[in-house]
């Protein structure tokens, strides 16, 4: 019978090593991290491959309000989501990977899920030239909105307000808020989760996960620094984005 | 140019768990069997391992170990009167691909189904009168009973080294187990998994509340475990990686560590991946299998003739073989003609979340696949549906097997779906928070089937399965009663606020319930009501045998792995004993 | 085959010190008779079996320490040290050396590239020939260890990783949950342990030199 001991796990101590990149440095990135964030990492600083210039300034700015920097851990810009999601796009994924792609093609009912022509890469482009055109058309540029109305417009975003070239402006929400999550949770592997902070935030303890004695602990809360699968013995992660979605 | 290959005497479709145990025993019994499997060969080492193996987005959001919907999928409708539309990314159920199909990546859950499962339009009819039934629904009688199942059931559970506790030895009820089930030979190959703190709560609650829980069967091993085979497989370490991931340690039962090194190592048996089967070709007056026709990865056609063909492809795909083969006359709902693609089901599935306050602290992330405690007391007829107005039932349980966080973020009804407050809930909650799992039946009705799609295609060039399928009234009001009683006893758990979520209609393709698809080639002892017969056997083509969840009239309230690996022994038996020393019809019709 | 874990040298030192623990907790009850075989700071004495502790994981050291002195690791000379100990002191003692960073003892032998490979692929794939998972899939990355789930095996001299996996292949060692150590250790040959255990002796990183290691 394995014992059950009552002491509490052991309190850890480490820091997570930060790796650099170097890029660009919007507005947005710039306000990203406010003053009494706890974790080391700097704001974001990558180099976009499939957003332009003007996309990464609505991308930042739209991402940083689906999750914002706080007290408890670093906003979507400072767990380097906009560049997981940047790879992500650029990749198999954004190219059609596991999409059936043939037609025809029809509105279909909501049970019957995404019924567009579009890969993914194809939708975020469209939706944000559309919405480029729309700010642009007022005068006014999303980042430049204050939070309140930055908040207004995602959800008149998400309510299906807005046709977007073609792309119902609900399924580009879904799509941007569903990738922002991803890019936010996912291991760092993947160029997001950036110092694991989003995981150290919820206290997920990451990939290398044998519990076969922990498990017995009821009630006590496990506190161990996270482990990212591409972490090596000196705490570097190997960022590798293009892992396939097959094995 | 299709290339006509030598004889052999028996061809397997789909080298998952049935094909994997089907050809071993075939094998073994002297015939030369081949094994055609679409997807690709894969280990536990190297391809299984982690901490590789631990990636969420890969293998949970992306999906990488299912079958890949860009060149296979279904189309997808609620009623007759819609038009399909595919799946262009499965979501609501995921069929495995590759060797060992979706045993790779289950989650270990082992139940047998009662008694009165197997005779449900019987019981029903007994217990609670001829009107009782709603007319739309179709349920039937299996052709077979529980008892003939028993000892295929010991058998599978010992191959497997499921880990549990029995609740009624031969008529005697055991403490600790499942007062409710049905009576077995003996215990369990293992003891149950260690009990989870998120289990304990739970069993304490509902204890209190006067019902029965018990350890949930589990396929991740408790302990090491030799199988009947010779092969040992290793101790579960509760890594929270189970349902959509391999494992890595050998300790979840799957076909690369209960059979397949038995298999593989036998000279009768040849293996062929990446070989998608076309179709079973029938001879000139479609009474007789002549074989199998495939297509290999690099686009190569062949025929491979065979006196025996299994498939055992998963249920969806059997039903599609059949329909693409001419094998049985197709299912016309509007005239309730045909049997090939009737009484398809699903499984009717709900949850509670209980939120806890902040000193009681859950660790989701620690769990395996199968570890929980759960309660069959509303589950099947384990309770008076006579005032409730539906038949069937479900179990329900602490059984959360894991805290991945692009999965896992419970925050209660109200939360913003995104920004400050969201986030600041997913903190606050993530690890105060124990989910129950309401784990329903699914009867099979008449409007409810499937069929080839007239207008979308695979990759191969041939039409995709058309799925016309949505929840009978009859499930939707089971879920919202047990739903009902679910939240009752998250409240018992001493949650300061439970949510229960209810299952719905209509029916939706878009978020993930379960991969038990059942149905669409039933077995019965009716060739105007079932596609195969007791042992599996086609009526129209005896030596065609379609082994899968296919064969369930309609799906119990539990999940249908173990009851499928009976009916797989059940079968391999029939094989033997019978057909092989006398082909031809077992059953006459 | 079967080498006990601690030269004879070391067992009359040992010898000596059951009779002194005693009056050494009286004179002072910090001082740990452990250095005379674990080392002055806490690098272990590889010729006698005896592991390097030094920057072990706390919960790993404690463990073994509660598991002599209960009898589910056996020792006799263990087992008389952690029994005249508290549960509290074997905490004490176990959070000591968890917190030591003392440097690695070069190895003596090198090992030949062909054996280093194999041990590299026990360490990070594993061998489906003979049903044995990677050891990093528990031990980390590069055999760093995971608290709460292994112990370090990176830097670890190669006799005592040796003598630790032939004792779970022998059954002599039990107190592995799961038996996990002990289902690994049992499909492994005497090339395979060499293998693995002078694969990971080989591992001194530079990050694992000087500071104390953090805690993960």
């Amino acid at each position: 019978m394995d014992k059950v001991t009552r002491r509490s796990f052991v309190t850890t101590v480490g820091a997570a090593s930060v790796v650099p990149a170097v890029a660009l440095l919007s507005p947005a990135a710039q306000a990203a991290v406010p003053a009494n964030a706890p974790t080391a990492s700097q704001p974001a600083k990558s180099t976009y491959l499939f957003f332009n210039a003007e996309e990464v300034l609505f991308i930042e700015a739209a991402c940083e309000r689906l999750i914002p920097a706080d007290e408890a851990g670093p906003g979507a810009i400072g767990a380097g989501v906009c560049n997981f999601l940047d790879r992500q796009l650029g990749g198999a994924w954004g190219a059609g990977e596991r999409l059936y792609r043939s037609g025809p093609w029809a509105a279909g009912t909501p049970s019957q899920g995404y019924q567009l022509p579009f890969t993914p890469a194809e939708l975020f482009h469209t939706a944000l030239r559309a919405i480029h055109r729309d700010f642009e058309a007022r005068g006014s540029a999303f980042h430049d909105l204050p939070g309140e109305a930055q908040d207004a417009y995602l959800k008149s975003l998400e309510s299906g307000a807005h046709d977007l070239d073609g792309v119902p402006s609900a399924v580009f929400f879904e799509a941007l808020l569903k990738a922002t999550v991803e890019g936010y949770f996912s291991d760092p592997v993947y160029g997001g989760n950036r110092d694991m902070a989003a995981w150290r935030m919820i206290g997920f303890p990451g990939a290398y996960a044998d519990y076969f004695e922990a498990v017995d602990r009821h009630g006590v809360k496990f506190e161990r620094e996270p482990l990212s699968l591409a972490e090596d013995a000196q705490h570097h992660i190997h960022v590798h984005p293009d892992i396939p979605a097959n094995l | 140019m299709t290339q006509r290959l030598k004889e052999v005497d028996a061809v397997v479709i789909g080298m998952g768990m049935v094909g994997s145990i089907v050809a071993k025993e075939l094998a073994a019994a002297g015939l030369h069997v081949v094994g055609l499997e679409r997807g690709q060969a894969r280990f536990t080492v190297p391809e299984f391992q982690s901490p590789a193996i631990h990636d969420e987005l890969r293998f949970s959001v992306r999906k990488a170990l299912m079958q890949d919907s860009a060149r296979e999928t279904l189309t997808f409708r609620n009623q007759g009167s819609q038009t399909a539309l595919p799946i262009r990314r499965l979501e609501s159920f995921l069929p495995g691909t590759g060797l060992g199909g979706s045993m790779v990546h289950w989650n270990g859950q082992t139940y047998r189904f009662q008694a009165s499962d197997f005779q449900m339009a019987t019981h029903v009819r007994e217990r609670y009168g001829r009107n009782f039934l709603d007319p739309s629904l179709a349920v039937q009688d299996w052709g077979v009973t529980y008892d003939d199942l028993e000892p295929h059931y010991d058998r599978f559970e010992y191959l497997l080294g499921t880990s549990g506790k029995a609740g009624n030895i031969r008529g005697r009820i055991q403490a600790g187990g499942d007062p409710h089930e049905a009576p077995r030979a003996r215990d369990y190959p293992t003891p149950p998994q260690k009990e989870l703190f998120q289990g304990a709560l739970f069993r304490k609650a509902a204890s209190n509340l006067g019902y029965h829980p018990f350890p949930q069967p589990s396929s991740n091993l408790s302990r090491p475990y030799t199988n009947p085979e010779g092969i040992k497989l290793n101790a579960c370490v509760f890594c929270g990686f189970c349902e959509r991931y391999a494992c890595e340690h050998y300790a979840k039962s799957t076909p690369q560590t209960i059979i397949l090194p038995v298999l593989l190592a036998n000279p009768r048996f040849e293996l062929r991946t990446g070989c998608q089967v076309q179709r079973i070709n029938l001879d000139s007056v479609r009474k007789q299998a002549t074989g199998v026709t495939y297509v290999d990865a690099a686009g190569r056609e062949f025929e491979q003739p065979a006196a025996l063909v299994i498939t055992s492809a998963f249920a969806l795909n059997n039903v599609r073989l059949l329909l693409l083969s001419g094998i049985g006359a197709p299912y016309d709902p509007e005239t309730g003609q045909g049997v090939v693609g009737r009484n398809y089901s699903y499984q009717t599935t709900s949850s509670v979340a209980a939120f806890f306050d902040q000193d009681t602290v859950i660790n989701p992330f620690m769990a395996s696949g199968a570890s929980g405690t759960v309660i069959n007391d509303f589950a099947a007829d384990n309770f008076d549906h006579g005032s409730l107005g539906f038949i069937g039932g479900a179990y329900v349980g602490a059984v959360n097997s894991h805290g991945r966080p692009i999965e896992y973020q419970p925050v209660p009804p109200g939360t913003a779906a995104w920004g400050k407050s969201w986030k600041q809930a997913v903190v606050k909650h993530y690890n105060h928070t124990v989910r129950l799992s309401i784990h329903g039946s699914s009867v099979s009705r008449r409007q409810n089937y499937l069929d080839l799609d007239p207008t979308y295609r695979d990759a191969w060039g041939q039409p995709l399965l058309r799925m016309t399928f949505d929840f009978p009234e009859n499930d939707l009001k089971m879920s919202a009663h047990i739903t009902a009683k679910a939240v009752e006893i998250g409240k018992a758990m001493g949650a300061r606020e439970v949510a229960g979520y209810a299952r719905k209609g209509p029916y939706t393709v878009t978020q993930y319930q379960s991969t038990h698809n059942t149905g669409g080639a039933v077995m019965g002892d009716n060739p105007h009501t079932s596609v195969v017969n007791r042992y599996l056997q086609s009526w129209d083509v005896p030596n065609v045998f379609v082994i899968g969840a296919s064969a369930f009239p309609q799906n119990a309230s539990w999940n249908p792995t173990g009851t499928l690996g009976s009916l797989t022994y059940w079968t391999i038996d029939a094989l033997k004993d019978k057909y092989l020393k006398n082909p031809g019809r077992l059953v006459s019709a | 085959m079967n080498r006990p874990w601690c030269s004879r040298a070391c067992l009359m030192i040992g010898m000596w010190l059951i009779a002194s623990v005693p009056s050494a907790r009286a004179a002072n009850p910090a001082a740990p008779p452990c250095e005379a075989c674990h080392g002055a700071h806490g690098e272990g004495m590889a010729a006698a079996h005896v592991p390097r502790l030094a920057g072990q994981s706390a919960d790993y050291l404690q463990k073994q320490l509660d598991d002599y002195a209960d009898g589910t690791r056996e020792n006799p000379i263990m087992a008389n040290f952690a029994k005249a100990l508290s549960e509290q002191q074997r905490a004490r003692f176990a959070a000591r050396y968890a917190s030591m960073s003392a440097p690695f003892i070069p190895e003596a032998a090198s090992m030949d590239t062909v054996t280093l490979a194999r041990g590299h692929q026990l360490a990070y794939q594993g061998d489906e020939t003979k049903r044995v998972a990677a050891c990093n899939a528990c031990h980390g990355p590069d055999g760093m260890g995971i608290a709460y789930a292994a112990p370090y095996l990176a830097g670890q001299s190669a006799e005592y990783l040796a003598s630790a996996l032939n004792a779970f292949r022998q059954g002599t060692r039990k107190n592995d949950a799961g038996e996990l150590m002990r289902s690994v250790a049992e499909r492994l040959d005497d090339a395979d342990v060499a293998a693995v255990a002078g694969y990971f002796a080989s591992l001194t990183s530079a990050s694992r030199q000087g500071s104390a290691r953090p805690k993960r």
